[in-house]
């Protein structure tokens, strides 16, 4: 069949797509750089166990995916709010501290 | 192989090489921007048109049968969670960027930019504009 080597094919260009996209989560400067390119990743990977599901005749494996496709939205969405709470909890914390020295001084 | 196949695979192959350049425009989109909610949209592409072009050439490749039905509902549920996770993202950047407005213009109310686009709309004779007529004119002066 001409359906094996085509998957192997493009397999193996979704995995070299899949390193450029960690190159990324490691560059980049911010958070939401690296949440980016982990999203990204998680799209690609669906892909790539789409194909193993035809590749393998595993229909099974679809259910994964689908189910990879939840946890990857439910991942960033929630490691999104966890970072904006922490982030405004520091703020909160650095003008009190501010607070605190000035009134030591007063 | 018949020619039913060769045409059923051809199909196929088509849409999943119309995802995989996506994948890469997406890929080189975000290189090559060089802030955040630029790269966004790059990002944001490969997550409903790629995956759907990807998954549409892999539903014609397995045929009618459970796989393609699930295929299908992780398009319909990229479709909604894509954007929704863009939204957040670009959030958690405005919420978490202290000095957002060295990369962007911030309008504190909506009301003022909407006035700053009509008052560009209503006065075209500002510097901007007389710079891009006057070459106009020159060009038209050419081929006379």
């Amino acid at each position: 069949m001409i359906y094996h080597p085509f998957f192997i094919i493009l397999l193996i260009l979704l995995s070299f797509m899949l390193l450029i996209c960690l190159i990324r989560a490691v560059k980049g400067p911010r958070v939401a750089d690296r949440l980016m390119a982990v999203n990204m990743m998680g799209t690609m990977v669906m892909v790539m166990i789409s194909i193993l599901a035809l590749l393998l005749k595993e229909g099974y494996l679809v259910d994964l995916c689908l189910i990879y496709a939840m946890i990857s939205f439910l991942a960033v969405v929630v490691i999104s709010k966890v970072y904006i709470g922490i982030y405004e909890e520091r703020q909160h914390d650095l003008k009190n501290q501010e607070g605190g020295v000035t009134d030591e001084r007063g | 192989m018949s020619a039913v196949e060769w045409i059923r695979f051809i199909m196929g192959s088509v849409f999943v090489i119309i995802g995989m350049v996506i994948f890469f425009t997406e890929l080189f989109g975000v290189f090559h921007f060089k802030y955040v909610l630029n790269r966004m949209h790059a990002a944001a592409m490969g997550d409903t048109l790629g995956i759907s072009s990807c998954l549409i050439g892999l539903m014609i490749f397995s045929g009618l049968n459970f796989t393609t039905l699930k295929m299908f509902l992780i398009i319909v549920f990229l479709w909604f969670a894509s954007p929704v996770s863009s939204h957040v993202l670009s959030r958690l950047e405005v919420a978490t960027n202290g000095k957002l407005s060295a990369y962007c213009e911030i309008y504190e109310d909506v009301n003022s930019l909407e006035r700053e686009l009509a008052d560009r709309r209503n006065a075209p004779k500002t510097d901007t504009d007389r710079q891009e007529s006057e070459p106009a004119k020159e060009k038209e002066a050419y081929p006379s």
